[in-house]
């Protein structure tokens, strides 16, 4: 990508044109507008640059103590020179290519988010964009993993890169039909350590390499008219998944605790997966206002992703299967297999405005998947390297199919042009066929239903320009839900006022209330989370010299369930922010947990921005991080990241 | 077997039904301008060069907005009168000079200002869901969110993923105090913007999720590789989505849990006692060897990784 950056630093310069004399045309048109803006303007809008922008840049150091692993998890900015920000637009006025194109650049020089994106546009001719974003993900956490074993304290530790590639063009926008195309492509690369996993008996952390990829091109047309609107769009999707692992030496795996007599171990391993997809979709989608009173929607999505997998790996070592009391040194496992998941969706609602102060929304949707699956895995056992032993196949061959249905309707009644009033009931139902576990008394399926009644009330309540409060409330009970924790018998509350005390000085609160609770002997389950904030910003002036912006944040959650004997109880979040922003900044953020896995984390931030020319200031910036587990100790880090840095504006 | 096709039929003629009605409504009304306001009588209106006079700031940011295509083009029917195609006929205004006699969108009540917009955009493609929104539900109008006379870097809305960010958490100010937390998606650092998960017009998702390839959740669109179809699905990435067991905008759990710690997660749902009653909920018991005082089964993905989905392995051991 550092031809990208390159082309994205080019772009400006080969953009850049001579001033060139305005056109005699042009002159005679400006002259009398410009006559009246003398006489009748009282702001004249200042002649426009062709380029305009800025860029930073600078250097980064990085001091750290604690775990470095943990850092780079959670925070993970590096040292060196850094390009912090590229922002600018070009506005051609020959308007040849383009009219106007933007631009801009963030996190390059080794950052771990890279981001980029283009826009260019001829009004009423093209519309184009492009997006680059290359996000590194890096996980080493001891305490997701088995800090105990030997070899297990990077076990799920992952070292890769996600790249998102997103490429847009509309043409002719503006018009009654407006053809486009795009490709996205979403792409995964990197190391990492997974585990593999010998019959419940031990696993094994082995090095990995992991790569996927994801192309999507799509193109269709959208016809717009006064009173109706269709969007036609097919596309198609690529995927593959091509992981491997591999491993030579001696690895005991998690398990250090001899089975029957004998230390299991791996020798070697060989794992390959090759995963292939595509998919076809489709895509129809309407709106209409045939009458001033009525609004009509709907679309009909279809997608059918389809799977097919090629997979392999063989190990040695010495590995026991216990369901037939043998030790082993080897073994070779192929799988092979299809999978075909057709994907329906569509939905259809109106808008009805009988009376100037009432509507009635109305909308219904489905969601149907239907998964057609055949895997095949064959294992060959090696009881010594020359010796074969048992071979065991699976083979199925099953469908699963998931409905979704939601029917809702909305009352809407303005009781003043200050107050509206919203009042609404929405049932929720669909069923669920499933493969179930192995462990299953039930059959190789497992079915479940859901049927949700839920009732709705707001209100929207506009004082003055000033003030507004809206609440919303939903309370609901259920006769069927699919899993121990999910929505039951609940109610969610959700206030928010804002108040603008004066020019300056804006206040805002929030409350939330979810608690959702299923009384079945079975089950027991109790879930309540309480969300509370209150921010404030102050910007006197405009914050042309000063801003604030404080906001403190209070959530608590509390759940428990009855399972095999274990009970579990709560967590507590304390988050805040605070920011102060002239030409120095100060601010940050705080949060505290207790709980069930108490930790703090600490961002305090100040950054300093001197003028040292009317187009040029020298930026510098300090942050801390601080990460602290009460129980995983080894898992906390400090750090200081200074950067200071030079902004060049045109 | 015959349940898609006769889905798909519904929807057809459902669709067929609103392009139908909506014919026959635009033949009801068709050589109308679209416009909330009576048809414009020369007379009441001013015209754009007039509204210049006084206030050519904003005309000139306005000639590089995309709502130029009003200015200059015929098919809105506004050609040469853009201004008041939003703020209503103008010449009472342009005599008196008083705001008495100009409509102002930005003081009207949300659902009225939405009218005015929405009498071009309605029929869009990104309205499709905006009346699903808890937006238009909670009587955000579009002025909350987009400027409608600026021009620059953010256009008419924001654009850069900070500013989208900024404008989103100034309501949603606790959703922004999440992201405060130790493990969450990459908003703070500018990598993401609220946008590329949430759809603020609307979709047929809850929480105006975003949609890829048609109808896939959005989250699919950077985690391809958890998209599937599997050959072993794990239920309920398809029922309840990835917000199940994930808490999507920041956790103080690792990999942005919704416990503390995996084994909670998995073993709220796998408790269930054998049963076969229809009311049972789905999640079966995992079997005896899996002694949860050894941190070896602690953390359940140690060995169920693929617990997205697997290709091979019934139990999402590989």
């Amino acid at each position: 990508m550092r031809y990208l950056l390159a082309l994205i630093l080019i772009v400006p310069a080969l953009a850049q044109q001579p001033e060139q004399p305005a056109k005699p045309a042009d002159q005679a048109a400006a002259a009398p507008a410009q006559t009246e803006q003398k006489t009748e303007s009282p702001a004249p809008a200042p002649a426009e640059d062709w380029l305009t922008g800025s860029v930073d840049f600078g250097y980064r150091w990085v001091t750290d103590a604690g775990n470095f692993q943990s850092y780079r998890s959670v925070v993970n900015l590096g040292q060196g020179p850094k390009l912090t920000g590229l922002d600018f637009t070009i506005l051609d006025p020959d308007k040849r290519f383009f009219d106007r194109l933007d631009a801009r650049a963030y996190g390059w020089g080794g950052d771990p988010y890279s981001t980029a994106h283009v826009d260019a546009r001829k009004l009423g001719v093209y519309d184009f964009s492009f997006d680059y974003r290359n996000i590194a993900y890096f996980n080493d956490l001891p305490s997701y993993s088995n800090p105990l074993a030997p070899a297990g304290f990077d076990e799920q530790a992952f070292d890769t890169h996600r790249r998102n590639t997103s490429l847009g063009l509309d043409l002719f926008q503006g018009k009654l039909i407006v053809p486009y195309l795009a490709f996205d492509r979403n792409s995964g690369y990197g190391h990492g350590i997974d585990t593999w996993v010998q019959d419940s008996n031990d696993e094994f952390a082995v090095p990995t390499l992991l790569r996927d990829s994801t192309n999507n091109y799509r193109g269709g047309i959208r016809i717009e008219c006064q009173c109706l609107h269709v969007t036609l769009e097919v596309g198609g999707t690529t995927f593959k998944d091509d992981d491997q692992a591999s491993f030579s030496g001696t690895n005991y795996g998690d398990n250090t605790t001899p089975l029957l007599g004998q230390t299991l171990v791996l020798t070697s391993l060989q794992q390959a997966y090759g995963i292939r997809g595509t998919s076809i979709y489709t895509k129809a989608l309407a709106t209409s206002s045939p009458f001033s009173w009525l609004n009509l929607y709907g679309q009909f999505l279809f997608s059918e992703p389809r799977t097919t997998v090629h997979y392999t790996d063989s190990a040695t070592g010495n590995f026991a299967l216990l369901s037939e009391l043998l030790f082993y040194s080897g073994e070779q496992n192929i799988g092979t297999g299809a999978a075909n998941q057709p994907h329906t969706s569509g939905n259809f609602g109106f808008e009805l405005r009988p009376f100037r102060r009432l509507r009635i929304i109305e909308s219904w949707m489905t969601d149907r998947y239907h998964d057609a699956a055949s895997p095949l895995a064959a294992e060959q056992i090696l009881l010594t390297p020359k010796t074969l032993g048992p071979d065991l196949i699976t083979a199925a061959n099953y469908t699963q199919a998931v409905n979704y249905n939601q029917q809702q309707t909305d009352v809407l009644f303005d009781v003043t042009s200050k107050l509206t009033l919203r009042y609404g009931y929405r049932y929720v139902w669909g069923d669920a066929t499933v493969l179930a576990s192995q462990f299953s008394q039930s059959g190789p399926l497992a079915s479940g239903q859901l049927s949700r009644n839920v009732g709705l009330a707001g209100l929207t309540f506009r004082a003055s320009q000033k003030l507004s409060v809206n609440l919303d409330y939903e309370g609901a009970s259920s006769d069927r839900i699919y899993f121990r924790t999910s929505l039951n018998d609940y109610y969610k509350l959700r206030a928010r006022a804002r108040y603008q005390v004066a020019a300056s000085l804006i206040l805002q609160a929030n409350f939330q209330v979810l608690n959702n609770q299923n009384p079945n002997a079975a089950i027991q389950y109790n879930f309540g989370s309480r969300d509370n904030s209150l921010a404030v910003y102050w910007t006197p002036a405009g914050g042309k010299h000063i801003s604030v912006m404080a906001e403190y944040d209070r959530t608590s959650l509390s759940s428990s369930i009855d399972y095999l004997g274990l009970f579990y109880s709560p967590a507590v979040s304390l988050p805040g922010y605070a920011g102060l922003t002239p030409k120095f900044t100060a601010g940050g953020s705080l949060f505290i947990s207790s709980g069930t896995r108490p930790s703090s984390y600490y961002q305090p931030l100040m950054r300093l921005s001197l003028p040292l020319h009317k187009r040029v200031s020298w930026n510098t910036e300090w942050k801390y991080y601080g990460y602290g587990e009460q129980f995983y100790l080894y898992e906390g880090f400090r750090a200081h990241v200074f950067m200071t840095g030079l902004r060049v504006t045109r | 077997m015959f349940r898609p096709v006769r889905n798909a039929l519904a929807m057809f003629l459902a669709m067929a039904a609103l392009v139908t009605t909506a014919i026959w409504g635009a033949q009801d009304k068709a050589g109308a301008p679209a416009s909330p306001p009576a048809a414009p009588t020369p007379v009441e209106y001013a015209g754009s060069q007039a509204c210049q006079l006084c206030h050519e700031d904003l005309f000139n940011a306005f000639k590089k907005n995309p709502h130029q295509l009003v200015e200059t083009g015929n098919r809105y029917g506004w050609a040469t009168r853009a201004c008041e195609a939003c703020h209503g006929p103008g010449a009472k205004h342009a005599d008196s000079a008083s705001a008495a006699d100009i409509r102002q969108p930005g003081k009207l009540k949300p659902a009225d200002a939405d009218k005015i917009c929405l009498t071009c955009h309605l029929n869009e493609p990104t309205h499709v869901g905006r009346i699903n929104s808890s937006h238009a539900r909670n009587q955000v109008s579009c002025t909350a969110c987009h400027s409608i006379h600026k021009n620059g870097p953010n256009g008419l809305v924001a654009r850069r993923q900070a500013d989208i960010n900024k404008l989103c958490a100034g309501c949603h100010a606790d959703v922004w105090a999440s992201f405060q937390r130790p493990y969450k998606h990459r908003l703070p650092e500018g990598a993401m913007s609220c946008v590329d998960c949430h759809n603020p017009h609307g979709s047929f998702l809850p929480r105006s999720i975003q949609t890829v390839s048609a109808n896939e959740p959005g989250c699919f669109k950077c985690h391809g590789d958890k998209r599937g179809p599997f050959t072993y699905e794990h239920p309920p990435v398809r029922l309840e989505g990835c917000t199940a067991c994930h808490q999507p905008h920041g956790s103080a759990n690792l990999r942005m849990l919704t416990r503390p710690e995996v084994r909670f997660v998995c073993l709220e749902c796998h408790s269930n006692m054998p049963s076969t009653t229809p009311a049972a909920t789905l999640g079966t018991v995992p079997p005896a060897i899996h002694d949860l005082r050894s941190p070896r089964f602690q953390n359940c993905n140690l060995c169920h990784q693929k617990i997205h989905g697997s290709y091979v392995s019934r139990d999402f051991l590989k």
